[in-house]
């Protein structure tokens, strides 16, 4: 099978393409940087480069659309474009060059608000009540691919689509949080909010990259869903960054933030940021050091019941948290205890 | 209803016109106030019919034109009647799961009856008709419906709807209709427009199906009258809380009294809704804002409560009341229903008080009983009364019986079986025995009551009984019992202790003990207890063993619920029976001062009735009959108010025999009773017995030296304790004198009752009892002996269970590559594919075979003699099936353990739901209980328990029980003891372990929280390793919830949610 990856040039989509390549398929990534992935037809644009995505999208079969503007910070706009408009020209594109299955890889985060979840399904995505920019444009997107699905079922059009949701992905080399967790810890940034003992689903990279390779074939079986994708063990915050922090050579943290405090403080440093000078917000990695959001999936339970994803993909995760941290523990010269 | 609970909302308040209140036609709720929340329009209807002073219109809940719209022909009609200050609102639930249960598929399995709901509401009362009233009524006002006039005016209305409901069931099936105002002498509804002769008279209203009645508060009483009345029409009659009639000489409940009392009555029932509001709040916690608003709905005005203020003035507080003579007449015909009876009962009803209860079970002695004991007056808001009565109508009027006999004799006037019993009805407690099936062992269910007046009977009077034992050593002046708790010990003789049984038998008798009463026993273990306790077994009594290990409120609730007509206690005892309002005559143990015994409402006391002149006299008391009731036990109460076992004769006797099969207790054994329930049974073998010196309620005040002397005195060879009371021998053996060891050294057999002991304590006993062999036997209130294993064998299964090598990692391995391979992917990461898969192994799906080669929990050996024992497999969501398994199919298989003997319990006590459903089983026609225990059975036979059902966590992987996770935590370093929860919604949960650590350790660590780092990959590694499931989180306590009873049962479900409410984020407190 052709398949397009979008979004090649991160941990999860060029460990995507890799994987793709290595069952035999044939693969095209469309990112801005290159893939670096050997062997796979590298169309280098950004989703909202119409030249690019029609280069991208021709003679595939399939997509798996990784691309997405991710971060807790920035500007509106820039989010509406990639992760909405994005989207949408890629599925036009896609359906009008014949290509029949989209894997949409979407966030928990777009069916909730910030309240507590434990061991609930997928939700519809909401983009009203979604929390942020980030979230509620991949809410936005993920529907657009979803009534994709419908519209093509309605017109008797082979188009399917099926939305992934990721929870939480970390492992060796993840620079998105693995890395992030491990240099505030190092540099003694890394506070615990409350007691640290919410429960978090999270997942380690490499069982992502294999429930997505499931979800082509699980496309000839079930269609125009959502399924959040955890490792299905869920782990107190508090342990899991401690042991992150450890698998990365660091301490782990000891710096306590009563709830309150952590949500008062993200909220006023989220509302800050952007006013303070590039400079400033350039040190480190970029992102503001606590938003509300974060402070919130920092100390209240997320975690999500896993049966319909195994079922629908026929997939579960191979790699064990503890044995992910080992990895990980390897990957950074760390320890697991 | 209480104008003055305390919290009670505030009220409104209305003033009347000077008029006073005006009459109002009657309205249909959905066009008067809109949709109400869970009372559906087309149930509603107005119905005309002609009483005592004119035609009037009723508003009416009527389930009929529903199910005939779809296409539904009833089989049975109950006809439902509020009280005050409700309306038909009240049976919106029943209304509800009878129309479901018609919906039913017929042919299914399980299918039932189909019941039509007819609720009026009363006049004046809810959407019916409203009468004038000059003023808010009181009590000697004209205008005020009277009693008689409210019966006949349901008598009015369902002779009309039944006759309606034979057409409708003859094949005229009610049809749409136009749903209009109601006009006097026609029926309207909103689906139905049929109409009925106003005031058709009794005529042809034998049904060819069961009508039953059921009411609440004073329509309890009405409809309980209607139905004595009516027996040819009735087929059985349920009543939730009510009153039938005011004892002679019995105050009015206060709240009534002065809600009575002059000028508050208007004020509190008309003026204001207080006392609407009052009884509304009475449930608060159950009712949604929805539901209040549908029960206030008729109610809004002082124009729309004149029926309240009318209903309470017609309450006849005095013997002068217009209504106090058709008060009395009722109480009389309602002791002559003799159907089918149910009642069902909140005994947190301030004015409903327990005395009511006890009245109208001395008139209806055939009624099955149900207490719910959390509930209050508004029963049928708080818990699921409408389940409970559709359960009870199906098993007296099976929907079998309906397909197959399409015209049962319910109209029949009287059943030869009613007739029999005539004699005893109105005996203020007539004995029940329960007549068993020919089949052997299963109850009948409806309880049918055989003769109770003839305790002395042909065949029962050769079974031997527990005081047999006692009768035949009369002459016999070798020593029987030791109680070490006297200073010096005091010792007796059996020719002494039958002496004292035959002399308090006999006294109780004189003084009016009847066959059957109940005898609560406020005494604590010794002689004494000995005495009384088989003194009141010998009279007839039924003993009423309340474990002060309850405490003061458990027991009172304990106490309460069995309702015992007398007290026999020690100080302690009588006075919390005093302070606590205890129901019961009452007798002290030792003689009281005169000020005493008027403090304590004490008669007599065990010593007089012993010393009394008439005691010398031969005595020939009837014997029991073997079915008879003779004790009433209770529960630990570790998962919710403890339940009342019943024990019959006959079991009891069981129960000494399966003691000397089982563990050789015989005649002329002596033995240690430290453990109550066996303690008691050693007398009626003829073993001697000898109590320790110990608090009773503490097990762990048992020392070492105390038992020794204790095995000394009586030159004992066995020892009964709890686990708890030998952590403290262990604890102090190093106090043994010489004489001590050497008499400890006599033993030959330790029994350990109560909770499972591990092999260390066994192991640590044995050095005190070096010839002792240590049985720990395996049962609870319900059935004391199921499993029985010696220490010997507890280490040898669990060695196997050590030794056993894990199958099945290799299997998930394979499994989850072989699903990796399926999807079309290899290994992305090659450092990744070497991770085996076992924390992810894939679900079990709903068979709950375990994926463990190795045993875990707890081994509590194999089923004694007698005890056949059966597994019912747990499924995902944590439910126990209805399938019961045995022998080699059950091996291997997560499951509740369900036992059948001779020896276990005959029922609960007035739990008539609870004790359908532990008896539920059928198999081989034998009575079987379901123990709520779960585990599985190994390939030797032998039982491992796991835990409890309620406690089953049900992770996606499939079911678990706590037993194992914990045994494999409880092994690590720095863990004194561990409990599996599970975190998250049924067939999803995440496991978690909760950590009590050894002192020494707990001290490095927070109180309460997550576990560190160490500890937490340690105990998530065991149990991945011995059960293959993940551990989510490992959090720390130092101190574990446990029940009051035993200090050794773990309050998991308590654990359970804290552990939910700390991993959901928020503040950590203690659990």
């Amino acid at each position: 099978m052709h398949v397009l990856v979008t979004g090649a040039s991160g941990l999860l989509g060029s460990q995507t393409a890799r994987a793709l390549l290595e069952a035999g398929h044939t693969v095209t990534t469309l990112q801005r940087r290159p893939s670096g992935v050997a062997g796979a037809r590298d169309v280098r644009g950004s989703v909202t480069d119409p030249e690019a995505v029609a280069r991208a999208v021709a003679g595939t079969e399939a997509v798996i659309h990784i691309a997405a503007k991710v971060s807790v910070s920035g500007d509106a706009a820039d989010f509406e474009r990639i992760n909405v408009e994005g989207t949408r020209a890629l599925l036009t594109a896609a359906r009008a060059a014949g290509t029949r299955r989209w894997v949409h890889i979407s966030s928990p985060s777009v069916a909730h608000a910030g309240s507590s979840l434990t061991g609930d399904g997928a939700r519809p995505a909401d983009p009203e009540r979604a929390r942020g920019d980030y979230a509620r444009t991949k809410a936005a997107g993920e529907l657009l691919a979803l009534a994709a699905d419908a519209e093509a079922q309605a017109a008797g059009e082979d188009f399917r689509a099926l939305a992934l949701r990721p929870h939480l992905m970390w492992g060796p080399g993840d620079t998105q949080l693995t890395e992030r967790i491990i240099d505030r810890a190092r540099a003694g940034r890394l506070p615990f909010i409350g007691s640290g003992a919410a429960l978090v689903d999270t997942l380690f990279s490499a069982n992502a990259v294999e429930a997505i390779v499931a979800a082509l074939p699980a496309l000839e079986r079930v269609h125009g869903e959502s399924l959040v994708l955890t490792n299905g063990q869920p782990r107190m915050i508090g342990e899991l960054l401690s042991r992150l922090a450890l698998a990365g050579g660091a301490a782990p943290p000891s710096l306590h933030v009563p709830v309150a405090a952590g949500l008062a403080a993200g909220t006023v440093v989220e509302s800050a940021w952007e006013r303070l000078p590039e400079s400033v917000r350039e040190k480190g990695d970029g992102e503001p050091p606590l938003t509300r959001f974060l402070a919130e999936q920092l100390s209240t339970a997320h975690w999500f019941d896993q049966r319909r994803t195994r079922e629908v993909l026929r997939w579960s995760p191979r790699v064990s948290i503890e044995e992910g941290l080992a990895l990980t523990a390897a990957h950074y010269g760390g320890r697991t205890v | 209803m209480s104008p003055r609970i305390p919290g009670a909302p505030r009220t409104l308040r209305s003033s009347l016109p000077a008029s006073g209140v005006p009459a109002l036609p009657a309205r249909l709720p959905h066009e008067a106030c809109g949709e109400l929340e869970g009372f559906d329009p087309a149930w509603s209807r107005l119905v005309t019919v002609e009483t005592f002073d004119g035609p009037r219109t009723f508003h009416v809940l009527d389930t009929g034109p529903a199910l005939a719209e779809a296409g539904l022909t009833p089989t049975g009609t109950i006809l439902a009647l509020h009280g005050n200050p409700t309306w038909s609102y009240l049976w919106r639930h029943l209304a509800q799961a009878a129309v479901e249960q018609a919906e039913a598929d017929p042919e299914a399995a399980g299918a039932r009856r189909i019941w039509r709901v007819i609720a009026p509401d009363q006049l004046d009362m809810g959407f019916s008709e409203r009468l004038p009233h000059a003023r808010a009524p009181r009590p000697a006002d004209p205008g005020v419906r009277r009693i008689a006039d409210r019966i006949a005016d349901f008598d009015a209305l369902v002779t009309t709807l039944l006759a309606e409901g034979a057409a409708t069931a003859s094949g005229a099936p009610a049809s749409a209709g136009d749903g209009g105002s109601a006009a006097s002498g026609t029926v309207s509804g909103s689906a139905a427009g049929d109409t009925a002769a106003s005031g058709s008279t009794t005529g042809s209203t034998a049904c060819e199906h069961p009508v039953v009645t059921i009411g609440h508060d004073w329509g309890g009483v009405l409809s309980l009258t209607w139905a004595a009345r009516n027996q040819e029409r009735v087929s059985a009659a349920v009543s939730l809380n009510t009153a039938v009639h005011q004892p002679e000489g019995a105050q009015l409940p206060a709240p009534l009294a002065a809600a009575l009392a002059g000028p508050l009555l208007p004020a509190s029932t008309v003026h204001t809704d207080l006392f609407l509001r009052t009884t509304l709040s009475l449930a608060k916690d159950a009712l949604s804002e929805e539901a209040v608003a549908g029960f206030r709905a008729p109610y809004r005005t002082a124009a729309e409560r004149g029926g309240i203020g009318g209903f309470v003035a017609d309450i006849p507080a005095t013997d002068a009341h217009p209504s106090h003579s058709e008060l009395q007449q009722l109480g009389e015909d309602i002791a002559g229903f003799r159907r089918p009876a149910l009642l069902v009962w909140g005994p947190k009803d301030p004015v409903f008080l327990e005395r009511y209860l006890r009245d109208l079970r001395t008139r209806l002695p055939q009624a099955d009983l149900h207490r719910f004991e959390t509930a209050s007056h508004l029963v049928s808001e708080q818990v699921d009364v409408a389940g409970l009565v559709l359960d009870w109508l199906e098993e007296q009027f099976p929907a079998a019986a309906a397909a197959a006999a399409p015209a049962p004799a319910y109209a029949v006037p009287a059943s030869p079986e009613a007739s029999t019993r005539t004699d005893h009805i109105h005996g203020p407690e007539a004995a029940r025995t329960y007549v068993e099936t020919a089949s052997g062992g299963a109850e009948s269910r409806t309880d049918r009551i055989r003769e109770s007046g003839a305790l002395e009977g042909g065949a029962a009077s050769a079974q031997p009984l527990i005081f047999d034992a006692l009768e035949e050593r009369a002459h016999d002046r070798s020593l029987a019992s030791v109680d070490m708790s006297q200073s010096p010990p005091a010792t007796l003789t059996w020719a002494q202790v039958n002496a004292r049984v035959q002399a308090i038998a006999a006294g109780l008798v004189r003084m009016g003990l009847r066959p059957g009463d109940r005898v609560s026993m406020l005494v604590p273990p010794g002689n004494d207890l000995t005495a009384g306790l088989y003194g009141v077994l010998r009279a007839g009594g039924v003993a009423v063993v309340a474990d002060a290990g309850l405490g003061p409120a458990g027991m009172t609730r304990a106490v309460r619920s069995a309702d015992p007509q007398w007290i026999i206690g020690e100080r302690p005892g009588l006075t919390l029976a005093r302070l606590a309002g205890w129901p019961g005559r009452r007798l002290s143990v030792s003689a009281l001062s005169r000020a005493e015994r008027k403090a304590l409402g004490v008669e007599a006391s065990l010593e007089e009735l012993i010393d009394a002149p008439e005691a010398t006299l031969p005595q020939r008391l009837p014997r029991p009959a073997p079915e008879a009731d003779a004790a009433i036990l209770f529960t630990s109460g570790s998962t919710g108010p403890a339940k009342g076992v019943r024990y019959t004769h006959e079991r009891l006797s069981a129960l000494t025999q399966a003691l000397t099969r089982v563990l050789d207790v015989r005649p002329g054994s002596s033995l240690v009773a430290g453990f109550p329930p066996f303690a008691l049974l050693g007398p009626g073998i003829g073993a001697i017995s000898t109590t320790p010196d110990m608090a009773v309620t503490k097990p762990r005040t048992l020392t070492a030296s105390a038992l020794a002397d204790a095995v000394e005195a009586g030159g004992a060879t066995m020892v009964f304790a709890s686990p708890a009371a030998y952590r403290n021998v262990v604890a102090t053996a190093h106090e043994l004198t010489l004489a001590q060891s050497t008499a400890c050294a006599r033993v030959r057999m330790v029994l350990s009752a109560g909770a499972p002991v591990p092999l260390e304590l066994m192991n640590s006993l044995a050095s005190v009892f070096p010839n002792a062999r240590i049985h720990t036997p395996y049962g609870m209130t319900e059935g004391l002996i199921l499993t029985d294993i010696e220490r010997t064998e507890v280490a040898r299964a669990q060695a196997e269970s050590e030794q056993a090598v894990r199958g099945p990692e290799a299997d998930a391995r394979t499994e989850a590559d072989e699903l990796a391979e399926a999807a079309g992917s290899s290994a992305a990461d090659a450092a990744v594919a070497n991770a085996s898969a076992v924390a992810n192994a894939p679900a079990l799906g709903s068979a709950a075979r375990t994926h463990v080669s190795r045993d875990l929990g707890v081994c509590v050996g194999r089923p004694v003699d007698g005890v056949r024992l059966a597994l019912a497999p747990i499924d995902a969501d944590g439910r126990p099936a209805d399938l019961l398994l045995e022998g080699e199919e059950a091996r291997g298989v997560l499951g509740e353990f369900i036992a059948s003997g001779a020896h276990l319990k005959a029922g609960y006590d007035r739990l008539w739901s609870t004790d359908r459903a532990a008896a539920r089983d059928t198999l081989d026609g034998l009575l079987w209980h379901r123990t709520n225990d779960i585990g599985h059975i190994d390939a030797a036979g032998r039982v491992w328990l796991e835990g409890r059902v309620q406690h089953v966590i049900t992770t996606p992987e499939g079911p678990l029980g706590p037993g194992g996770p914990e045994a494999v935590v409880d092994a690590l370093p720095h863990v004194r003891r561990s409990a599996a929860v599970g975190v998250g919604p049924a067939g999803t949960q995440a496991l978690v372990m909760v950590v009590e650590p050894e002192p020494p350790a707990a001290k490095r660590l927070p109180a309460h929280g997550p576990a560190p780092l160490g500890l937490a990959s340690a105990a998530r590694e065991a149990v991945r390793a011995a059960t293959g499931r993940d551990v989510a989180a490992v959090l720390v306590t130092s101190a574990f919830p446990t029940d009051i009873r035993h200090n050794s049962k773990i309050d998991r479900s308590r654990l359970a949610r804290w552990a939910a409410e700390v991993l959901a984020g928020g503040r950590i407190r203690r659990p």
